[in-house]
């Protein structure tokens, strides 16, 4: 055992050492395929946009505006908003008495005084009736119209902000608080976030406007000052269970949405918010989300008002924006932008090896290709790891982000070497590269913009990096139900290539399909219509068929998850049948596109003949004396064949889907359209065991079934397969509409 | 330490190799011989371990050629040799020996003796920037980096100008002399006679001829007699059975003739003309007309042209305008040994 332990270790310190000489080399080469010039070039360039950047901060810091005093406006010394005028940077004033309209001019404020005013010697802000800005008719004029609205506003506001009584400037208080979909049909019957609000309106807090958060409505008539900037800072919702008994009136409310509470005296009490007043069922999101707003300094977009209207600000009610977490996800972003250049290099490194062969003598080294590959890796994850962490340290992101970056960084890598190994040119490799970057962008990225607002947002381990950026703590289930798909996927996607990684195919110039076909038949072992039905070899046979099936649970999970991410913003009506019918094509085709490739490259015996139930089959060789045997007379046994990896394939998806019950951790199917798309026997308590248990292998005679059609059609040709994976998702699509009433 | 047997190798319905047995001594060089797709790089492949046989076994050094360990006694040098071009050709042959867990120093040693020997300058330049030949000197000194057993070379001379394809030549003749087994594939003939102890002639995927190289011209190559006369020969009833052909050479006329009694015949026939031989000359088989003997067809792409080896040619009036005049015979299949 000692010993046996020892030589592991030994091989695997080889393994290692191994692993960091082609590291080393490769890093060495890949620095020695930028010649100074053009490393002079990019850092020329990259000081030249950093100059600019600069600049611009620079200008904007001493007030150098590109915009600057772009409209003449008429104004008198005396006017009210002379000041205003004075301040806007695109506004140069022009003393009233001189300004002619249209000349000298683009608008002219105009203030008109009360009769008699002025007979005193002075005008003051009394004395104003109204005040009339006059503009040219063109479009120049409107446009400086418009400024000096906006630039009114703003000072009137600056001004608001500026008074020490600030209940005085400021009579109404809003506390904005945000709160997560809640869950069950009705939640996905509201889609589009007027769950909070259509509650909120029953309340009579003046009808809550926001996409998806609730309002509180703080009547706070007698406040000493305090505002939603001290609501924001609070971020506990069991602060101020009084709350119900203000002015709402509508305890019933069962969502979190806001109510006028009329209680709050001195104001400082935090907005009556825990929203636990109704059936309390929706607390919990309220709570998680509402930190994260509170944390968010830069949790809305900009408002009209100039400034960014979070929870710690003040200004119009104009100004209210929906929970975008904007700044964080703009910088969770940033960590996705390196990932592009790096796939870039990394890819045409994996293809420099292949094209002309450059790479065929490596491979009569010792080295296995898994130790090429890992070597050959090995400097750009490295890289994605320091670049990662050099921004994490810049935004201000934690090892929550590193650790959230990684699986999407290795999927980068992984998907870009699959691409690499199939793309049989450059510019094939650049619309990879362009694919597999936008799709993980996408990916990533558009999930994340639902952070707060929807658990599908996890889908995305981005969202992971927006919740460190807004100081959120998540769960360690919420981390692997970001991560673990897109690290097992990144995983499956390395040992997808890695089975392409030889002599035959790397250099070959096969179509991209059938280099895939090539990569899930070389991981299965031959099956055929002989021998016996526990046969060792059959068993190793249709053991290979379930495990790859198994091995594409993690992509038909990314799949999914994406499917729900791009379709809970529809209606229901339309999102869940579409959704049904998705999913049941994605899990038809993982569960049978091995099986088509197997019977293809001649792994399985075919009805046709043309493989005879061996990987190397479709070499029958016409001297051979054998050729032929196989197949053509014996449609019975290569149906048999055709079933048997049906049934092998339709279990290994059966007990890989059980590995999905992270998505139980995190409440994912609490979520209508989560439900949906990882559709179980749930909400079946009351059935008496025998049907429970029936029901929880129900989905067991579902994949085997649909999954032995789709074989039976793979094992007679392309279209036979496409009509019987038609057929096949038709039946899942069915079972799937099934199991959601049932739900 | 070569041994091959049963092997088989197919891609969907084409036979690349179909049920190929041969072995190769210790310290022999061995050529592999035959047309383009005639199977010389698959089995080389299958040698090196690259290609996995659907059929049947090879073991080199002692070793399956599947094991990664039989790869420490290999060297190989594919028929075509693109390098890293953004590497020196140090940095590319010390990456190599890298990868063999040769010490730098006996690395140094072992790169430096071969690159000597190849004559090749300009270590520290990119290999971007050097000659096709350099670069195919390069690969050779690779496949050296670890002083392997076994050297087996695809086409090594493929491509390349008459001055690098004699110094490649003559430097795969010197492995011999240091032990080395080597496994040489060409379709030009000439480099295999010229380097080769035993050769297998390869076509459409099997083995049909085996030997050294003079036992198969013994066994399908013609001598031939080429009688230069002053005079065209008068065409002789004995002539005529001959069918022996003349053509005007410059002031002189040729005859080609198999045998020493045709040889009588034509000088017969020309001192009935009036004149009279001023030469004869006799010229063995190459393995060009050997191929073309077994096969039926002439070996597409073959070198024509002066290399200025010590080619197998009795004459050195290698000029290879004769070889068009035969005439193809039936493909045959057997192995002649």
């Amino acid at each position: 055992m000692t010993d046996r332990l020892r030589r592991v270790g030994r091989r695997l310190a080889v393994g290692v050492r191994r692993v960091l000489r082609v590291a080393r080399w490769e890093t060495a080469r890949a620095s020695g395929g930028v010649d100074r010039r053009t490393l002079a070039a990019g850092i020329a360039l990259l000081l030249v946009a950093g100059g600019v950047v600069g600049v611009g901060v620079a200008t904007g810091v001493a007030g150098l505006d590109v915009d600057r005093d772009v409209y003449r406006v008429g104004v008198d010394a005396e006017s009210p908003y002379a000041e205003a005028i004075e301040e806007a940077p695109s506004l140069r004033p022009v003393p009233g008495g001189t300004a002619s309209l249209g000349d000298s001019t683009d608008a002219v404020v105009v203030t008109v005084v009360r009769p008699g005013a002025g007979d005193d010697g002075a005008i003051d802000a009394a004395d104003v009736d109204e005040v009339v800005v006059r503009a040219t008719d063109t479009r120049k004029g409107e446009a400086a119209a418009a400024s000096v609205r906006e630039a009114v506003e703003a000072r009137n506001e600056r001004v608001l902000r500026a008074e020490p009584n600030r209940t005085a400037a400021f009579p109404v208080t809003v506390t904005l608080r945000y709160v997560g979909r809640t869950t069950g049909f009705d939640d996905g019957a509201t889609l589009g976030g007027s769950d909070g609000g259509s509650t909120g309106d029953s309340d009579g807090d003046g009808g809550d406007e926001s996409a998806s958060g609730g309002t509180v409505t703080d009547a706070d008539g007698s406040g000493s000052g305090t505002d939603a900037e001290e609501t924001g800072s609070d971020g506990s919702s069991a602060t101020d269970s009084e709350a119900d008994t203000g002015s709402d009136g509508s305890p019933g409310d069962d969502t979190t949405a806001g109510r006028t509470d009329g209680t709050d005296g001195d104001g400082s009490t935090t907005g009556g918010t825990d929203g636990t007043d109704g059936d309390g069922s929706t607390t919990e999101g309220v709570d998680s989300t509402d930190d994260g707003a509170d944390a968010d300094d830069g949790f809305a977009v900009p408002s009209i008002g100039g400034g960014a209207f979070g929870a710690n600000t003040v200004g119009s009610p104009g100004s209210i924006t929906p929970p975008f977490p904007f700044t964080s996800l703009l910088l969770a972003f940033a960590f996705l932008v390196p990932m592009n250049f790096l796939i870039q290099a990394y890819g045409s490194s994996i293809l420099d090896e292949r094209t002309n062969r450059r790479g065929e003598p490596l491979l009569v080294t010792p080295l296995s290709p898994a130790e090429i590959v890992a070597g050959k890796t090995l400097p750009y994850a490295a890289a994605a790891a320091v670049v990662t962490s050099l921004i994490a340290l810049l935004v201000g992101g934690g090892a929550l982000s590193v650790i959230a970056v990684a699986p999407v960084a290795a999927t980068f890598l992984g998907a870009t070497f699959v691409g690499a190994m199939f793309a049989r040119s450059f510019k094939e490799l650049t619309f990879v590269t362009v694919g597999v970057s936008v799709l993980l962008t996408t990916y990533a990225f558009v999930p994340a913009i639902f952070t707060n607002v929807t658990p599908v947002a996890l889908v995305s381990p981005l969202t992971l990096v927006v919740f460190d950026l807004q100081g959120k703590a998540v769960s360690a289930g919420e981390v692997l139900f970001s991560t673990a798909p897109m690290a097992v996927g990144a995983a499956l996607l390395f040992g997808l290539g890695l089975g392409v990684y030889r002599e035959e195919d790397m250099f070959s110039q096969k179509p991209v399909t059938r280099k895939f076909l090539d990569a899930l038949a070389v991981r299965l072992a031959p099956v055929s219509a002989g021998g016996g039905l526990l046969d060792r070899d059959r068993l190793r046979g249709l053991g290979s068929v379930a495990f790859l099936t198994a091995c594409t649970i993690p992509f038909v999970f990314v799949a999914e998850l994406l499917a729900v991410a791009v379709l809970f913003a529809l209606p229901v009506t339309v999102s869940i049948p579409v959704l049904l019918v998705t999913i049941a094509f994605i899990e038809e085709v993982a569960k049978s596109v091995g099986l088509y490739a197997g019977f293809e490259r001649g792994v399985f015996e075919r009805t046709d003949g043309v493989g005879v139930g061996d990987a190397d089959a479709g070499d029958a060789d016409v001297g051979d004396g054998d050729a032929g045997d196989a197949g053509v007379g014996d449609g019975d046994g290569s149906l048999r064949v055709a079933l048997a990896v049906g049934i092998a394939s339709g279990t290994g998806f059966f007990l890989a889907e059980k590995a999905t019950a992270v998505v139980q951790a995190v409440g994912l199917t609490d979520l209508f359209l989560g439900r949906a798309a990882f559709a179980d026997v749930a909400g079946l308590s009351g059935l008496p065991p025998l049907a429970l248990a029936a029901l929880f292998f129900a989905p067991l005679v579902l994949h085997v079934t649909a999954t032995t059609v789709a074989s039976v059609g793979a094992s007679r040709g392309r279209t036979a397969y496409a009509v019987a994976l038609t057929l096949a998702t038709l039946g899942h699509a069915a079972y799937n509409v099934g199991v959601v009433s049932l739900g | 330490m070569i041994e091959a047997s049963g092997l088989r190798k197919t891609y969907g319905d084409f036979a690349a190799v179909v049920d190929s047995d041969f072995a190769v001594d210790d310290g022999e060089v061995f050529g592999i011989v035959g047309p383009n797709g005639a199977g010389k790089t698959t089995t080389l492949k299958v040698i090196a371990g690259l290609v996995e046989p659907t059929a049947g076994e090879v073991t080199v050094a002692g070793f399956d050629a599947s094991d990664p360990e039989m790869r420490r006694h290999l060297g190989f040098l594919p028929e075509e040799s693109p390098l890293y071009e953004e590497m020196t050709a140090l940095s590319y042959l010390r990456f190599f020996a890298d990868l063999y867990d040769v010490p730098r120093e006996v690395a140094d040693e072992r790169i430096g003796a071969a690159l000597d020997r190849l004559e090749l300058d300009h270590r520290e330049r990119r290999l971007g920037d050097v000659s096709k030949g350099m670069k195919r000197k390069v690969a050779i000194a690779r496949s050296l980096v670890n002083d392997p057993d076994v050297l087996v070379y695809d086409e090594p001379a493929s491509g390349l100008d008459p001055v690098t394809t004699n110094s490649v030549l003559a430097f795969t003749r010197e492995l011999r002399e240091t032990g080395k087994t080597v496994v040489f594939s060409a379709h030009n003939l000439y480099h295999v006679e010229s380097v080769c102890d035993r050769v297998v002639v390869m076509n459409e995927g099997r083995i049909v001829a085996r030997g050294s190289v003079d036992g198969i011209r013994e066994r399908h190559g013609e001598t031939t007699y080429r009688v230069f006369t002053d005079t065209e020969p008068t065409a002789t009833p004995a002539l005529a059975d001959l069918d022996a052909t003349t053509e005007e050479v410059g002031d002189r006329y040729r005859t080609a003739v198999p045998t020493m009694d045709a040889v009588a015949a034509v000088r017969e026939a020309v001192g009935e003309a009036g004149g009279e031989v001023v030469d004869i000359r006799s010229r063995e088989p190459s393995l060009e007309d050997v191929f073309l003997d077994i096969v039926g067809r002439p070996m597409p792409g073959r070198y024509t042209g002066d290399l200025g080896g010590d080619g197998t040619d009795a004459e050195s009036d290698h000029d290879g305008d004769e070889e068009e005049t035969k005439t193809t015979k039936p493909a045959t299949t057997e192995a002649t040994e």
